[in-house]
């Protein structure tokens, strides 16, 4: 008996989605273009926190040297900083240091950094007692003749921040509202397979069929739609991000972006398969409850 | 011996304010055969729908087979209709099916095992005399022919009501008279039997109980009765 209802739902759930099978792919593709929204949601949440922990990493605070700097002038700048109040550490990193560190960092791009002039300037990095001292040695950094920018952790954290929240919104929203436009398009294939199939269900409510197998095709349906729409957005996503962090990578090797693993990738795709699920679900949850009275 | 089918001072207005059935009371006992008669619009189908609960009365109460349908829950319906057969005018059969999978549908959605459902499917098409057209479909059949295909399929479970809303008023007399001696057959088996019709010379033909009803009121009830007076 148990054999036969799965048989029932499987056999029925394939035929509801096969006679609407345009729209049903209309509905998977929707589907699949919110999750890829999700899921672009994802990474971007995911880098920016991986750029925290490396801005986390960097020195407290970086003054950056103007490129014509002589030996002298750095040398004053750098005991200026030392008579700074609050300054805990400073240390004095040159052009060949700066350069060195960075074919350390990119060893395993090493022929990105081949034959390049060293284009980075020398710097001077400073530690503060308390974070509050941060602001004011950021000010007289600034006034400094050769210093040519500042960069510290909290600018960068915010500024992070911001461009994040923005970019994360942007996701996020576009998710909502073609994810509400997946529902909608899940819930007229539903609609319109109630409709081919309204004979069908009446006799089925006649012959004494109970609710749950009168609706249980429909919304199986709609869950194995939204099942695949995840599977879709998330291929789409992941795919998408891996070749643009190999493109990225190679072109602009200083940015510091983040491989997916593939437990991050195996991760993602359960998300959004879930939500696809979900979606489905609602879909054709809503559709039923407006156009078939069970 | 308490009565298979309880209808109790029933009324039953539909929006709009028309009134289709007024204050009827009736009883229908166990293995009974009973003919509703009565002109158009007199609220035989009305009085029928109220029996499968397809309707559910304004007033009064309808109780089949100990079920207070007035009160049932939705969830119970099912399995009140999984007691009851229904035959209609129209036939209502899936024209992409065969004979034999429009009858074995009835017992498949109810979660009847395949094995189990074709040897019942097997037993009822044979009962109507349509086992050789099995695998015909509707579309290959005549009206009456597919009136049995209809009448297998509300037997197929054995049910304890039969009820039929014009189930002939599609066909030609002697068509006609076959589908009933086919219910009437079922009917001595232990199936009690309702039919609301309008075929005066297979009413008079049987003399069995009949119902009439005018403008929505019982006005006569007679146990070995004729379609008129």
């Amino acid at each position: 008996m148990r054999y036969t209802l799965v048989g029932y739902l499987v056999s029925e759930t394939h035929k509801s989605i096969w006679r609407n099978r345009m729209s049903s792919f209309l509905s998977c593709g929707t589907t699949a273009l919110a999750l890829f929204l999700l899921g672009v949601a994802i990474v971007i949440s995911l880098n920016l926190q991986y750029i925290f922990t490396d801005v986390q990493s960097q020195p407290e605070i970086q003054a950056y040297l103007k490129m014509e700097t002589t030996d002298q002038e750095a040398v004053s700048a750098l005991k200026a900083c030392e008579a700074m109040n609050g300054v805990a550490e400073v240390r004095f990193v040159s052009k060949e240091e700066a350069f060195s560190e960075l074919r350390e960092m990119f060893q395993d791009k090493a022929a990105v950094l081949e034959g390049i002039e060293n284009p980075l300037p020398a710097s001077i990095r400073l530690t503060t007692f308390r974070a509050e001292d941060v602001p004011g040695v950021v000010e007289q950094l600034k006034v400094l003749p050769c210093v040519e920018d500042v960069i510290y952790q909290e600018e960068a954290s915010r500024n992070l921040a911001v461009l994040g929240r923005v970019s994360q919104a942007l996701s996020l929203g576009g998710t909502v509202i073609v994810g509400l436009v997946a529902i909608t398009v899940i819930g007229n294939t539903t609609r319109m397979t109630i409709e081919a199939r309204r004979h069908e269900i009446a006799i089925m409510k006649l012959v004494g069929a109970t609710d749950g197998f009168v609706v249980g095709p429909f919304v199986l349906a709609g869950i194995v739609l939204g099942m695949f729409g995840g599977l879709l957005g998330a291929g789409l996503s992941i795919g998408l991000y891996n070749y643009l962090t190999t493109s990225l990578g190679s072109i602009l090797p200083f940015i510091p972006i983040l491989s997916l693993t593939r437990d991050t990738a195996l991760n993602i795709t359960g998300i959004l398969v879930l939500t696809g699920v979900a979606v489905g679900t609602l879909g054709s949850a809503l559709s039923l409850r407006r156009h078939l009275k069970v | 011996m308490t009565a298979l089918i309880q209808v109790r001072d029933v009324s039953k207005a539909y929006p709009g304010g028309m009134l289709a059935l007024n204050r009827v009371s009736l009883d229908i006992r166990k293995g009974e055969f009973v003919f509703i008669v009565g002109q158009s619009g007199a609220g035989k189908s009305t009085l029928i729908k109220l029996l499968y609960r397809e309707e559910v009365p304004t007033e009064g109460r309808v109780i089949v087979a100990g079920k207070d349908l007035t009160r049932m829950r939705r969830l119970e319906v099912p399995f009140l209709r999984r007691r009851i057969g229904v035959v209609f005018q129209d036939f209502r059969l899936l024209a992409d099916r065969t004979v034999a999978e429009n009858v074995e549908f009835a017992l498949r959605v109810t979660g009847f095992n395949g094995r189990d459902a074709k040897k019942a499917v097997a037993q009822v098409l044979s009962m109507v005399g349509l086992r050789s057209r099995h695998s015909a479909y509707p579309g290959e059949l005549s009206g009456g022919e597919q009136q049995r295909v209809a009448i297998a399929r509300s037997l197929v479970r054995n049910p304890d009501i039969l009820i039929a809303d014009e189930p002939t008023g599609n066909l030609d007399p002697d068509t006609s008279m076959e589908i009933f001696r086919l219910i009437e057959r079922a009917n001595r088996y232990g199936t009690t039997v309702v039919v609301a019709t309008h075929a005066r010379h297979i009413v008079d033909a049987m003399r069995k109980r009949v119902i009439e009803l005018r403008r929505g009121t019982v006005v006569r009830d007679v146990r070995r009765g004729a379609y008129d007076d």
